[in-house]
């Protein structure tokens, strides 16, 4: 196992690295002088030439990329254009919403995928399964802002149970209570990753059951309630596993859209207030935090799907 | 193949489903301008924020613009996008994952940048993308998301192309002195066709609704261009009086993405009968 965790993080290497250069390239790409660009039509060359100098824009790119790397290792992703603050003091300032969501989401997902698609497998081909993978379909077609506005508009509007905007963090506030602005929010990010979860449950499940040992299994009479959870789950759980990754990601993603539907002040909303305002190293930073995270959750998962299945380890 | 193919897909509902909805939305998307009651762009203060009547059919928005007219054109908007952003990331994806598979030693270099791209979450690439080029026009939607959707397709271009290398067929090929190039794009890459197909059917409704977030966040197309994310999002302060302008364009990007899975959905099973004993 050591072994192979210590090969699986060298491979994370290169991946690191090119994520770097891709941010790092992110301002360079921008056409014309970046600093002009970021200042807008009436920057003077004064204003222009102290930002390039403040951004290291002034130096070889070389220079650039080792001083931009070395900063990164400090925790310090420079200064942000339309806050006026570190980025560092901005992230955090702002993850906690972000993280709450996510996890809140997180639990949706797990909570509504995993069970419906076991479900679906078990009764396959009736109108129990029927009815789930039309829900699961239109989860994968429903817009998340569209149904976002549509929950807005049934449980806060109507019905007037829960709160249709905004989220006074708990850290702050020390309130357990503000959790329910996040209810509405983590549903509709959670409802679409849950569709996916559920469809992938319920084929890797349909793959398992038609194996010789769930037979054998049931042939020495073991109840199917067991079957189903001992026997197939945890050998249907490995692909299962993969995707969870890779709905974190989509939970991210979805962040930006959904917090600015319900005005959450977390990462997501940020990314659209930076790319409304040309904030450039508050993108960067984002892009950069946020791929980090995907990474390490992938080699999370990676370390999981290994102690599922002990035969990776070998491969 | 076409007929056996047809049959099959008689024989599944859900894919007539699509198929049927798909034709209708594309239709109406066409005869935009014959069906449309009104220009999709005509100011009529007088008619703010009426509901659905029989001369509004979806009601008017707040600059008393009808609805039903904005949405039928922006169907054209929609599938225009999802259409060239589908396009664009399966030539990119084809390119570079066929020939990462056919040149390993470039490849593996190749496919390491795909897979670090892939670690960005897509909608943040697009918005990254869009503030790079600028953002505010069609182009630069189709070049950000067509940019994002692509490391997704190298990789299933790329799995392809590695077992199709092995084949003898490209070894005989080789064998009487056919360049690489010839190899790649007549023996290799329509190879790859049918399932890079099924693949960009959903990337465009992927790519549908990506768009239509990024309109929904004010960074997509230009505000003149009616379009389904743009009008929920100028319609979400009225959704307590006015529901129904927010309503109908949702409905219209579900029907369309809707289609456009069911479609994705039974192509694959058509075409990969392992598959269809599962479903």
């Amino acid at each position: 196992m050591v072994t192979y965790l210590v090969r699986r993080v060298l491979a994370m290497l290169p991946t690191l690295l090119i994520v770097m250069i891709v941010s790092f390239f992110l301002i360079h790409f921008i056409p014309g002088d970046p600093a002009s660009v970021m200042l807008g039509p009436h920057a003077t060359a004064d204003q222009i030439e102290k930002l390039q100098h403040a951004m290291g824009l002034d130096q070889s790119i070389g220079m650039q990329f080792v001083k931009y790397v070395s900063q990164i290792f400090q925790g310090d992703f420079g200064q942000s254009l339309l806050f006026h603050k570190p980025v560092t003091e901005l992230l955090l300032e702002r993850a906690e919403t972000s993280v709450m969501l996510a996890l809140l989401s997180m639990i949706v997902v797990f909570c509504v995928g995993i069970p419906s698609g076991i479900v679906a497998a078990i009764k396959r081909n009736t109108w129990i399964d029927q009815v789930l993978l039309t829900i699961a379909l239109l989860g994968a077609s429903i817009p998340s802002f569209w149904l976002g506005l549509v929950l807005i508009l049934a449980f806060a509007v109507r019905l007037h149970w829960l709160p249709s905007s905004g989220y006074p963090p708990i850290f702050a506030t020390g309130d357990l209570a503000n959790l329910r602005y996040l209810i509405l929010p983590a549903i509709t990010l959670g409802f679409s990753n849950s569709a996916l979860l559920a469809r992938l449950t319920r084929s890797s499940m349909l793959d398992v059951l038609q194996e010789d040992y769930v037979n054998t299994a049931r042939a020495k009479g073991v109840t199917n309630y067991r079957v189903i959870l001992q026997h197939a789950l945890r050998n249907a759980s490995i692909p299962i596993v993969t995707v969870l990754s890779f709905t974190f990601a989509g939970l991210l993603s979805g962040t930006v859209v959904t917090e600015s539907v319900f005005a959450l002040a977390g990462i997501g909303r940020l990314v659209v207030e930076s790319v409304l305002g040309r904030d450039y190293p508050t993108i960067q930073a984002i892009m950069l935090v946020v791929a980090f995270i995907y990474l390490f959750v992938n080699f999370v998962t990676d370390v999981i799907y290994a102690f599922l299945d002990p035969r990776i380890q070998y491969h | 193949m076409s007929n056996t193919l047809y049959m099959y897909m008689r024989k599944r509902k859900a894919g007539m489903v699509g198929v049927s909805l798909l034709c209708l939305i594309l239709l109406l998307a066409i005869l935009a301008p014959f069906v449309a009651p009104y220009d999709p762009g005509r100011i009529d203060p007088s008619d703010r924020l009426q509901a659905p009547t029989s001369k509004y059919f979806f009601g008017t928005d707040r600059f008393g613009r009808d609805i039903f007219s904005r949405v039928l054109y922006g169907a054209r908007l929609s599938l225009l996008t999802g259409a060239c952003i589908a396009f664009l990331s399966a030539t990119l994806g084809v390119f570079i994952g066929s020939a990462s598979a056919y040149f390993p030693a470039v490849g593996s270099f190749l496919m390491r940048g795909t897979d670090a791209l892939m670690a960005f979450p897509e909608i943040i690439m697009a918005l990254a993308l869009m503030a790079i080029t600028g953002g505010g026009s069609l182009s630069n939607v189709i070049i950000a998301l067509g940019v994002v959707y692509a490391p997704r397709m190298a990789r299933t271009a790329y799995g392809l192309s590695l077992s199709i290398r092995e084949f003898t067929y490209i070894e005989a090929t080789r064998a009487i002195g056919s360049g690489h190039f010839r190899i790649l794009l007549r023996h290799l890459i329509p190879n790859l066709v049918s399932p890079i197909i099924v693949q960009s059917t959903f990337t465009c409704a992927l790519a549908i609704l990506g768009a239509a977030a990024l309109d929904f966040l004010g960074v997509g197309v230009p505000p003149d261009i009616p379009s389904w994310g743009a009008m929920v999002s100028e319609g979400r302060i009225y959704i307590t009086i006015a529901p129904w302008v927010i309503v109908f364009p949702g409905i219209a990007v579900i029907l369309l993405v809707l289609a456009l899975n069911l479609v994705g959905d039974t192509l694959r099973d058509a075409l990969d009968p392992r598959l269809r004993k599962l479903t």
